[in-house]
């Protein structure tokens, strides 16, 4: 009999709800991203939308994926790490789903999820993985019974870097797009700081810097261009870093801002000179969704870990490193 | 003779023979993915610092290989030959007290670069090499930095931690401790400072 999945994502700006089966097969996956009209994310307004538009989510998604509330055997939520306002309101519809139903819940790391779902796509076996959004800029591989944080950013992720310079420059939310198609027109290549340090980096210096080239009247094509270069440069580095020092064949590129054609083909070339496969998670699979959550609930169930409702309080601050990754062991 | 020895993320190491000895000759190729301002900037940027930071950091009392000529069109080095391995290579089959012996003079090295406000930029244990006298060596000065701040010597002991944690999961409480005393008795007094910025600066990058 198939085992039929739902999983809830809900960190920060989107909430997602797909159905996957235990072979691996994605039914459905559905996600709506509150976009502000203007500024960034306010946890409250974003848990918000969640409560407001979660069940409605769900129901496209089971409506999708031809199933009944009674033919899901198991729930999976994002339990973090993430905004503790939006972690807890998927948590609740997680819950209350599992006890209604009456049937077994599973805590999934949001991290986790989007190396795992981005290997059911890729059949990549052991990748170091690439994983770049608006919150989360890290360069994770598996060692040791855990994925391991090998490289990330000491201040801002590389989305949020994006968004922020976007913003000065009167785009709207997500700027990493409209930067992405300005950069094609822009061809001066103006200076930046560059700032690796060991299998890390940091952006700040960086955004200061181009906010400094707008006032100086730098053409802003001209600064996209200048910025995509450097941010990507800096992330193709320490990448090779952690190839070179993992000596893994696979390169795997996921989160939201892998959606850049710009970063693929600089992590492309990357992967040619260390003779690694490299593959870009699909969109649809690679920013913040269900599908990745109910897929890691999945591979947990088959190792028997479930989680009892009175000890899935949310981790806002839930690392990568912290779970042991029984499927994998 | 020529024999490449290891392909880092930025270079590749070859082994070569010249005037009847062994030398390494590091060479820094260019990356045909990246802008190519930014490619030839880096390249000889590093490649002239390494050069530097390599004499620095023996003049502050820590062991580096000798450079004996440097190209900055080709963007390569020619420095001594160490014989010897990478303490990542050998850290698991090392006893303890040998392991201990390592970490803290690793350490030690560390902390006689910050004494002299140099930072070392990549403090793995892939550029550590231990000589077949036992001796230890830094290498790879690529992303050395004088007139370090606080700030920056924090950076350079996360970046230990960071190397410790990923790569000697299992040994990594008692390597980081020999370490961190290799440290701290020689640094004195500063190091408390370094040391809790180096907790701080690990927060910072976490998603909060």
């Amino acid at each position: 009999m198939v085992l039929y999945c739902l999983g809830l994502e809900g960190t920060a700006h989107s909430f997602g709800a797909g159905i996957v089966t235990d072979e691996g097969k994605v039914l459905s996956n559905d996600w709506d991203m509150l976009k502000p009209a203007e500024g960034g994310i306010h946890p409250r307004e974003a848990s918000r939308h969640h409560s407001e538009l979660g069940p409605q989510i769900i129901n496209t998604s089971l409506e999708k994926a031809g199933i009944r509330y009674s033919d899901i055997g198991l729930i999976a939520f994002s339990r973090g790490p993430g905004l503790g306002p939006c972690l807890r309101t998927t948590a609740t519809m997680a819950r209350t789903l599992a006890l209604k139903l009456g049937i077994p819940l599973v805590d999934v790391n949001h991290c986790v999820a989007h190396i795992e779902i981005g290997c059911l796509e890729s059949k990549f076996n052991d990748p170091v993985t690439v994983y770049v959004s608006g919150g989360n800029t890290q360069v994770i591989a598996f060692a040791g019974g855990r994925f391991r944080t090998f490289g990330e950013t000491l201040d801002i992720a590389i989305g949020n870097m994006l968004d922020v310079l976007g913003r000065k420059l009167g785009m709207s939310f997500p700027a990493g797009p409209i930067i992405e198609k300005l950069a094609k027109e822009g061809s001066n290549y103006h200076n930046l700081p560059y700032s690796v340090k060991g299998m890390d980096l940091s952006y700040s210096g960086m955004l200061t810097a181009a906010k400094k080239l707008l006032s100086e009247g730098v053409p802003i094509p001209d600064i996209c261009f200048s910025v995509q270069e450097t941010a990507f440069g800096m992330l193709a580095e320490i990448a090779e870093r952690a190839i070179a020092h993992t000596n893994k064949e696979e390169l795997l590129l996921t989160g939201g801002v892998a959606r850049n054609n710009r970063l693929t083909e600089i992590l492309e070339g990357v992967s040619e000179r260390h003779g690694a496969k490299f593959h870009r998670v699909s969109p649809s699979l690679a920013g913040d969704q269900g599908a990745m959550i109910a897929w890691n609930g999945i591979l947990q169930f088959k190792t028997g870990r479930t989680i009892e409702i009175s000890d899935s309080q949310v981790l806002p601050k839930w690392r990568t490193d912290e779970q042991d990754i029984l499927w994998r062991s | 003779m020529k024999e490449i020895i290891a392909r880092g993320a930025e270079s590749i190491i070859i082994k070569t023979e010249r005037w009847n000895q062994f030398f390494v000759l590091k060479w820094r190729q260019s990356k045909p993915y990246l802008f190519k301002d930014i490619d030839s900037h880096l390249r000889k940027t590093r490649t002239s610092r390494e050069c530097k930071m390599l004499s620095v950091a023996r003049t502050l009392g820590v062991s580096t290989p000798a450079v004996y000529a440097v190209n900055l069109d080709d963007c390569t080095i020619l420095m001594d030959y160490i014989e010897g391995t990478q303490l990542k290579q050998i850290a698991s089959s090392l006893t303890e007290s040998q392991l201990k012996h390592f970490c803290f003079e690793f350490g030690r090295s560390i902390a006689l670069l910050h004494k002299g406000d140099v930072v070392h930029g990549d403090p793995t244990t892939s550029n550590v090499i231990i000589d077949i006298k036992s001796k230890l060596w830094l290498v790879d000065f690529g992303l050395s930095e004088m007139n370090a701040t606080i700030e920056n010597k924090g950076v350079d002991l996360h970046l230990i931690h960071r190397a410790l944690e990923t790569t000697h999961w299992d040994l990594q409480e008692c390597m980081l401790e020999a370490t961190i005393k290799g440290y701290s008795d020689t640094v004195g007094e500063e190091a408390k400072d370094i040391l809790s910025r180096m907790e701080e600066i690990r927060e910072r990058g976490r998603y909060h």
